[in-house]
Formats: structure tokens, sequence, C-alpha cells
């Protein structure tokens, strides 16, 4: 039995896993950073212990100040939250090796989960589709031009341990082939240390559809139906939905049974996410699997009336599911945005700062999810979001015409906002349809960054 | 901290025009009359329906506003007890004072009425009544011929079966375009009121607002008991024209009922609301009913 936790993160998320522990009676202990001593995390927990200083990599990130602060606390788990040491595996490991409970699955399917060559490997064992490309590593160049002539144009280097762009090559076509591996694998082993690429079909106009796992140690899985997540801007998902309005029930069913498949296939024991990538044609491919709880794991909550977090903290205790597949139902349409405090009119660049005022919608099937309040600082050091804004409606369009009129209300002073930009996407005939593809994001921010009323009082 | 919410309503107006989402123009709706009603006395307003319901009186200063004859009908006797007589009569229309066919014509239409009393037998607390009431609305509650004769056939139709009689008045006096055949009916109704009275049967006037001139100088006055509205007017000629004949001015509540109490030329002001329990009370102690049996 968890009878006291500490929550390895901050901001909303933290507030929230909180929230849960405090119905559960499990007692709270929050981190924090020295820049983050008045933050409400800190506030809300019944202990909070300092654990370093602002930077992540010396507290939120800062594994042995975090596990002395659990044990020394008397704690007996630790939740990590999403980001940080989320999907850690050395983490998740120190933390069973010092005897507690890690809310989250075993460190060896974060390892392996985490590691894309391995993770293809598995779905491929288990076959679910993947990104056609190659498997393992490409080392020379016939390799890759072999490869290449089977998945066809366009197509994509990556480097194998990197994330965020770099070492990534796009190429459209043969001839621009040899020179963009040698520049992904010069780009791979400078950033990276480690010269591994790895080449997969590029596709574009596609959607971003993910699957919530939950499973527990005892080999029961479930899904909690899908989301929407293609509303991205530079990969960053902004707007979620829950569920996916473009897909048909045959491929809603497809979709659900490979995640529930994939996920069984590696013996996955805690709440998790399966992304797919869909294309024109409708087809899904096994993108990534997160092995953590998610940012807009709200909006499942809001359509399957399940606290996520609640099914996670049972189930790292051992607990089995507390129903089956067949037991859950979707019931309307869920939406969240992100609101983050960033500035549209300079290339959505962070702005930090103080909340000189704010005031937050209310109403029937209004959600949201927080750790600012009036007078709080968003330091600079961490990510930018202010609040989840989530809401429900019967119909998607509903939902849709609920979230305008919660935008309309949210006023946020002090900081600059994306909340404008929401609106008017909220407004997109795009949008509306629920057709769009993971470009729209871009294409619609060209396009507002021509219009003089968008500029003009935003 | 208004102006940001000002701020954001008028960036919200700016983002509606550029997505072009259409903005309704609302034309101002009208509010029907027949909901409000606003007191001729005090000019409070009050809904109609909750005025209705207080029996027309209102319900801020508690002014007696005028009932019509159907209205009081159904205030004043047992449910479903009125069964009207004569109400097929119309005025002669060889009546040819100029407009006055016309003016019937109209005065019948908006109040749905043949004439301006309505007359008949009903219950009263179970009590068998003769009664009649007048109605102001149709031209002022003027007695012309036919007013004359349905009062004096009721009159008589109470002395025929041994009737009390109850008659509502409310009228502006002999109607003047019948001229010498309405003041005719002055006599007439007197003369049938004697009959009443001589038969030893029981009468009671409920004046209300207003009763005067040629009614209230015939058989308005001659009932037993002469009840009141509180300050309805009754009097016989107007106030400006006795002032001018006498070259004297006259007390402020002159023709009130108040001040008809107070001369005994009035028995009991009753509040509309207690009017039926006191008719009923009043009937039941002509025919030797004691104060304790009526108690009961």
């Amino acid at each position: 039995m968890i009878k006291k936790m500490l929550i390895a993160n901050r901001g909303e998320i933290a507030v929230r896993i909180m929230r849960t522990c405090k119905e559960m009676n499990i007692t709270t202990v929050a981190i924090y950073s020295s820049a983050d001593e008045e933050s409400y995390h800190v506030k809300f927990a019944d202990e909070a212990i300092c654990v370093g200083d602002a930077h992540a990599s010396s507290s939120y990130l800062h594994m042995n100040n975090i596990i002395m602060a659990a044990l020394n606390s008397g704690c007996d788990a630790i939740h990590p939250g999403f980001g940080f040491l989320s999907e850690n595996a050395i983490f998740a490991s120190l933390v069973e090796q010092v005897g507690l409970i890690f809310v989250g699955p075993s460190a060896h399917l974060i390892e392996l989960m985490g590691n894309k060559v391995k993770a293809k490997q598995a779905m491929i064992d288990a076959r679910i589709p993947i990104i056609p490309g190659s498997v393992g590593a490409v080392t020379d160049l016939s390799e890759c031009q072999r490869i290449a002539s089977q998945i066809g144009y366009p197509l994509i280097i990556k480097a194998a341990a990197g994330g965020g762009g770099k070492g990534m090559r796009l190429v459209h076509e043969q001839s621009e082939l040899d020179q963009a591996f040698q520049a992904a694998k010069q780009e791979a082993l400078a950033s990276f240390g480690s010269a591994e690429v790895y080449v997969e079909r590029y596709f574009t106009q596609t959607k971003h559809v993910e699957v919530q796992i939950i499973a527990d140690k005892h080999g029961h899985v479930v899904h909690l139906f899908e989301r929407d997540c293609s509303f991205q801007r530079r990969h960053q998902k902004v707007i979620e939905e829950a569920p996916c309005f473009a897909l048909t029930q045959t491929q809603r069913k497809k979709i659900l049974n490979d995640a529930v498949k994939a996920a069984k296939a590696v013996g996955y024991d805690s709440v998790g996410t399966i992304e797919f990538l869909m294309d024109t044609s409708g087809q899904t491919y096994f993108m990534e699997m997160n092995t953590r709880i998610q940012v807009e794991h709200p909006v499942t909550e809001m359509i399957t009336g399940i606290d996520i977090i609640k099914i996670m903290i049972l189930c790292a205790q051992g607990k089995p599911l507390p129903f089956t597949q067949r037991d859950i139902t979707m019931k309307g349409y869920s939406i969240e945005c992100r609101i983050n405090a960033e500035n549209i009119r300079s290339n959505f660049a962070p702005s930090p700062g103080t909340i000189a005022f704010m005031h937050v919608p209310f109403g029937p099937h209004v959600r949201i999810e927080t750790a600012m309040y009036q007078g709080a600082t968003i330091p600079p050091y961490y990510d930018s979001m202010i609040l989840k804004l989530i809401v429900w409606g019967q119909t998607r369009l509903e939902a849709i015409k609920r979230m305008r009129g919660a935008l309309e209300e949210l006023l946020i002073e002090g900081v600059h906002t994306n909340i404008e930009f929401h609106y008017l996407v909220l407004h997109q005939k795009e949008f509306i349809e629920g057709r769009y593809t993971t470009d729209y994001a871009s294409v619609l921010i060209k396009e507002l960054n021509t219009v003089e009323e968008f500029i003009r009082t935003t | 901290m208004k102006n940001l919410f000002e701020q954001r309503k008028k960036q919200i107006s700016g983002f509606k025009t550029l997505l072009n989402v259409s903005k309704h123009l609302f034309a101002k709706k009208e509010m029907p009359n027949d909901v409000i009603h606003v007191c001729a006395t005090c000019h409070k307003a009050s809904t109609l329906e909750h005025f209705q319901r207080n029996l027309r009186v209102c319900v801020h200063c508690d002014a007696h506003e005028r009932v019509s004859a159907k209205d009081r009908l159904h205030m004043s006797v047992d449910e479903g007890s009125f069964k009207p007589l004569w109400n097929q009569l119309t005025t002669s229309t060889k009546l040819d004072f100029p407009d006055y066919q016309k003016k019937l014509k109209e005065a019948r239409q908006s109040t749905q009425l043949n004439e301006a009393v309505l007359v008949g037998e009903a219950t009263l607390d179970q009590h068998p009544i003769a009664i009649g009431v007048m109605d102001a609305n149709f031209m002022m509650g003027s007695m012309g011929s036919l007013v004359g004769e349905l009062i004096t056939r009721l009159i008589e139709h109470a002395c025929e079966h041994r009737y009390p009689l109850i008659l509502y008045v409310a009228s502006g006096g002999a109607r003047m375009q019948e001229g010498i055949i309405s003041l005719m009916q002055m006599a007439k109704t007197t003369q049938a009121m004697k009959k009443h009275h001589d038969l030893n049967l029981f009468s009671i006037m409920v004046l209300t607002h207003p009763t005067t001139g040629g009614v209230s100088a015939s058989f308005a006055m001659l009932g037993d008991l002469t009840l009141s509205e509180p300050s309805a007017l009754i009097g016989f000629a107007g106030k400006r024209v006795i002032e001018k004949t006498i070259q004297q001015s006259l007390p402020s509540h002159f023709q009130s009922a108040e001040f008809g109490l107070e001369q005994g030329f009035i028995d009991m002001i009753i509040h509309r609301h207690e009017m039926k329990s006191t008719l009923a009370y009043l009937l039941l102690w002509s025919k030797g009913g004691t104060h304790e049996t009526i108690r009961v």
C-alpha cells in the first residue's frame, strides 16, 4: 500500500497527481528547485523538499537528490509525471533498487520502448505495421541506397541516438541521397557522439493518432480509446482531442486492436500511449510508445470518466485493473488547448514572467489543469505551459463551441499567451471538419501572419 | 481590471469580423400590452396575471380598479351558478340620436355584452339570489331604456320568486343619447324597488366606482343595505358643476365612498377581497341567522 508519495515533477502535472493522491489518502511530497519556491505544487503538497537550484539538471533531473528526498521523508513511492525523469530507465530501476515503488512501467519496458530500434523490432515481431525503413542502423551508403529503392521517396534519415531535429535529413529524390546520408552521419556524430543513422519513409499530410493503454502487472491490458494530436507546431502538440473524428469504425477498431496487441506483446504493465501515424490512405503505422502519463490524458478522462492517474497508482501497487475492456465506454467529445506563455508575434518565443491577472472560465464540462495563480511567476527554466483548458461536449461541434466560449472568457495578463491563436484555430474550416493533418498548423500560422487584424490585436 | 474584459470583448468582435462570423441585427421587440398592468392610481407596475388574481385590486396601493360584468360575476357568485335572463334583448334600433347605433355596436363588440347590465339568477354560498351587474366598460354603464327594463324585470323576477336582490352598480348616470326615455327609467326602477321592499324582501346595493347621475338618484340608493367598494366615486352631479353653482369649495373627499359613509348615505365600505363573504354573511343574517351560527 502506498501511504506517502513523492511527485518528482513540477507545475500542473504535479498538482494533477497530488489531487488524486489526496483522494486516495496518500500523503504527498513535492520537490522543487530554488526557482519554484512559490510554485503552486509546492504550496499544495503536504510536504515540499527543495532538491536543487533552478537548472533542471541540478534539481528535477537530479536522481540522487530526489531519491534522498523520498527516503528521508518516508515515502513509499515516486511518481515521475511526464518529461524530466519519467522515461529514464536508470531512474526507474534506481527507485526499485532503493525499495520504493516507481509509479510507471518496469524499468526494462522503459528501456525497450525508449530504444527506437528495439521497439521497432518488437512491433515487427508482434505483427504491428511500422513505418517502412531500416530496422537497425544503416552504416554504409550502398545499404542506404538499397533500402531507399525498396521504400521509395520522399524519405528521411535520422540519427539513431537523436531527437529534436538534429542529424535529420529529408530526401526528396535519389540524386539527393548520397549527400544527405553523409551530412546526417556527420551531424549525428557531432551532436550525439554516434554516427548511427536510420532511414524511414517520409509521409506528408499525416494524422497523429494515439491510443491510451492501461495495463496491470497481471497481464491485463485495456485501451481507453484514441486521441487525435495532429495539431502540432514543430512537433509540439498544441491542441488534442478525443476521440479522433477522422477515423472510420474499421480504422478505429484496427488501431485499438493493434495498440492492445503491441502492449501485450511487450508485457506492458502500466499507463502508456502508443502513437500511430495515419497516412492519406488511412493506413496506420506504429510510431512510438510513450511509457508515461501524457500531457493530454485529460481528454481521455473526459470521454471515459476514468481517473487515469488513480488506475496508474493502483497498478503500480500490484492491484489488478478494476475493470475489463467491456466496462469501458466513451461518450461525447473532448478537446484540450495548451495555453502557453509565448509570443505568437515573435515566432512563438517563450514569454516567461509574472501573471498579473488571471480570470479562468468555469461552467459545465469545462476543466482546467494548472499550477498558476494570479501573482505567480513563470520561470524561464522550464516549459512555458500556463494551463490546459479542457472541455467536453455531447458532439464534437458542441465541444468546439464550448471551447470558443471558454477561450473568450480566459484572460491572462502579464505575459504573452497563445489564447487568441487558439480562438482563431477553433474557427477554421479545416479544424472544424476534423481532417486536418500535422502539416496544417504551420500553414495556418503562415496565413495568419498576413492578416492585419491578427497582427494588430495579438 | 474592468478594462481587460472590455479589451477582450473588442478583440473578439474584431476576430468575428475577420472570421466572417455573421453578426445579426436584432430588432427591438415590443412588450405585449396584456402582460403588465400599470396602476392608474399609484402608477406602479405589476404583472397583469398577479393583478387579476388579486381581483383587479392594485397589489401596491390597494386601489380597486374597474371590473367587467363577467369578471364581477365570476368573483361574486357560486361557480357556475349564474343563469342569465333576457340576455337576447338588445336596445331598439329606432332610437336615432347621432352616432348612437354606432357607439352601441362598438360597445357590444368590445365588451361582448348586449347592454350595460347583466341580470339573472345565481346562488351565493348556496343562497338563491337575483343578481344584476352593471359594466362601466359599456358606454360608462349608462342607463338607457334597455338597462332600465332589465333591472326592472330583474327586481320583478325577485318579487315573483321571493329572492333577495343584489345589484352591483357602476354607472355614469342616465344615457344622454336616449334623452327623456332614459330619465323615465329612474321612475320605473324605483317603483319596482318599492314593490320588492313591500314584499319584505331583502336587497343589497353594492356601489362601485363610479355610481353617479340618474342611477345614484334612483334604484342605487334604494336597497335595504348600501355597500360600497373603497374610494368609489358616488354622487349625483359632478364636483366641479356643484362648486360653480354654489360658489363654494367642497371637501377634498367629497363624493367618495368614505365621505358617503360619514354622511350616512352608505352603510359599509367593504374591500373587494371581503365582498363575497360579507354578502354571504348578510344573506344569512337577513334570514335570521345569528352571529354565532354565522361564525361556524
